[in-house]
């Protein structure tokens, strides 16, 4: 196998439960890397003692000063950073538009002026009836959408260039699904965004043309923007010649979202209130908006069933449909999402799941 | 921007958020400055702006701590020490515990960190102070917008662009 990039070599010395398993054992029985390990840390500990800073502050000395300049007025120096930071929009609609910015996808926005909100780490279906899926707000309704970065998808010679392309590894399949066989081809998608600046003036809009009657946008939401991403993602699909996939495997970083503005909580509530969504549903998606590290799969009762199992460990999803024709696992790890799907049975999608072998 | 609680509102919480987190916030500034007082400074400068955000409780310390990597680096790049700060950097109080200062860097070492960080991309720089100011590979990755996979590298390119920058300033005295 390759050996691991010098990045993960650092992890290894930090977080060694954040690097796979695969490179752990690679690094131990590896010479050459070892070697490299030894340099990593040498730097790293070089760097640990120039930065090194023991000298505690005199905290009540510190709060007599900032309570002085507050009584003051004063205002912080025009050098001061104020880190534009994270709250979390409603799940339902960032569950929307970051779909959208999957299928979509538009200028770089200064990414460094954002920060994250949250990163998806698990996933939970709610189920909800096809019909009510029709009365998901279309954002451009409550503000305006601006793709901010394009979807690209392309597809490279093979895993290898998939991984330059994407930054993700791309698991081998210990033993692939009777049915299908073969090479897998290669996809990579690059990283979309777009950003959602909400308007209350367009949501009474929108409100009225429905005949309801918007309620007053709580202090700060409206004007206040939030940036919504997913990807870069990669993806091996295994066609069989015969143009439907057999077998995908395909992991993306998870949809992101950032804002500007207003708290969670006030948003998420405001929001969901005039999501249109049936007050079972919402009460249900408020559950587990708690922590902001879940993505809500919208399941169509119709058509898909869900259910939990875990993959080595890790809390996952199964889909299947109804014709049991198709099925999918998903779950998420490290803010990366993973799937296997294909025309397959819940079980199949699980063993190939549970088999991968993260080699990079 | 963060959004203001009010017309001139400072935040109920700022007496306990401060007390619990401007040691961290200090030592974060200090990781870039080299010097405890010009990092009080900028502490002030980030409780200053904190105490009229909005920023959720939970999410201050996070907050505070990419604050305070951003407006140190800030205060480096800009060129607004203050002379007397450059004074104090190299009194005794702000300098390193003698067995590491013997070790690796004594005081006038320290500027030449602060000189090579002001070099260093400032992606790489917020990295490398966020992580050795003890943020998780995942909180860098959040203030950074990268994956959390990628700071590992980030940091490693960081810490190997140091220690270059250090050794060949050395080895030219």
């Amino acid at each position: 196998m390759r050996h691991p990039t010098d990045g993960t070599l650092r992890r290894l010395l930090d977080e060694p439960e954040g690097v796979a398993d695969a490179d752990r054992e690679h690094v131990a029985g590896c010479p050459v890397c070892r070697s490299g390990l030894a340099g990593v840390q040498d730097d790293a500990a070089f760097a640990g003692a120039a930065l090194r800073f023991e000298d505690a502050p005199d905290t009540d000395e510190g709060w007599r000063r900032l309570s002085a300049a507050v009584e003051a007025g004063e205002s912080p120096p025009a050098g001061a950073r104020s880190p534009r930071w994270r709250t979390t929009l409603g799940r339902p609609v960032v569950a929307v538009a970051a779909a959208v910015a999957l299928l979509t996808g538009a200028t770089a926005a200064a990414a460094t002026d954002w920060l994250q909100i949250f990163r998806t780490e698990q996933i939970a279906p709610v189920t909800i009836r096809q019909a009510d899926l029709l009365k998901i707000p279309d954002l451009s309704g409550y503000g305006e959408v601006r793709f901010t970065e394009q979807a690209r998808i392309r597809q490279v010679a093979d895993a290898a260039a998939a991984r330059a392309a994407s930054g993700l590894s791309v698991p081998e399949v210990a033993r692939l699904p009777r049915g299908v066989s073969g090479d897998p081809e290669f996809h990579v998608g690059n990283r979309v965004s777009a950003e959602f600046t909400f308007s209350a003036e367009k949501a009474a809009k929108t409100a009225a043309a429905t005949g309801q009657t918007l309620p007053p946008p709580p202090a700060g939401l409206d004007g206040s923007r939030f940036r919504l991403t997913a990807g870069p993602g990669v993806a091996a699909v295994w066609t069989q010649g015969r143009g439907m996939p057999a077998l995908i495997v395909g992991r993306a970083v998870s949809p992101t979202a950032y804002s500007s503005g207003v708290p969670f909580a006030t948003a998420r509530d405001y929001l969901l209130s005039m999501s249109g969504l049936p007050e079972d549903v919402a009460a249900q998606l408020r559950t587990f908006t708690g922590d902001g590290r879940t993505l809500p799969v919208h399941v169509m009762a119709e058509e898909l069933t869900s259910r939990p199992a875990d993959v080595n460990g890790v809390p996952a999803t199964v889909l299947t449909s109804r014709d049991e024709v198709l099925a999918a696992v998903v779950w998420v790890r490290d803010g990366v999402v993973t799937a296997v799907a294909g025309p397959l049975s819940g079980d199949e999608v699980l063993t190939v799941a549970r088999g991968l072998r993260w080699e990079r | 921007m963060v959004t203001p609680a009010g017309p001139g509102a400072v935040r109920a919480d700022l007496e306990q958020v401060f007390r619990t987190a401007y040691p961290r916030v200090v030592a974060v500034a200090a990781r870039v400055l080299g010097s405890r007082d010009e990092a009080e400074d900028v502490a002030q400068e980030v409780f200053l702006t904190f105490c009229r955000s909005s920023v959720p409780a939970g999410e201050s310390a996070g907050w505070l701590s990419v604050a305070a990597a951003h407006t140190a680096l800030n205060h480096l790049r800009s060129g607004r020490r203050r002379a007397s700060r450059e004074e104090a950097a190299g009194e005794p109080r702000n300098a390193l515990s003698p067995d590491v200062a013997d070790t690796v860097v004594a005081i006038e070492e320290r500027r030449r960190v602060r000189a090579a960080l002001a070099r260093l991309p400032r992606k790489q720089a917020i990295a490398l102070v966020l992580r050795h100011s003890g943020l998780s590979y995942t909180e860098v990755a959040a203030a950074l917008d990268l994956s959390p996979g990628s700071v590992g590298t980030t940091v490693r390119r960081a810490e190997s662009a140091l220690r270059k920058e250090l050794n060949r300033h050395a080895s030219s005295h």
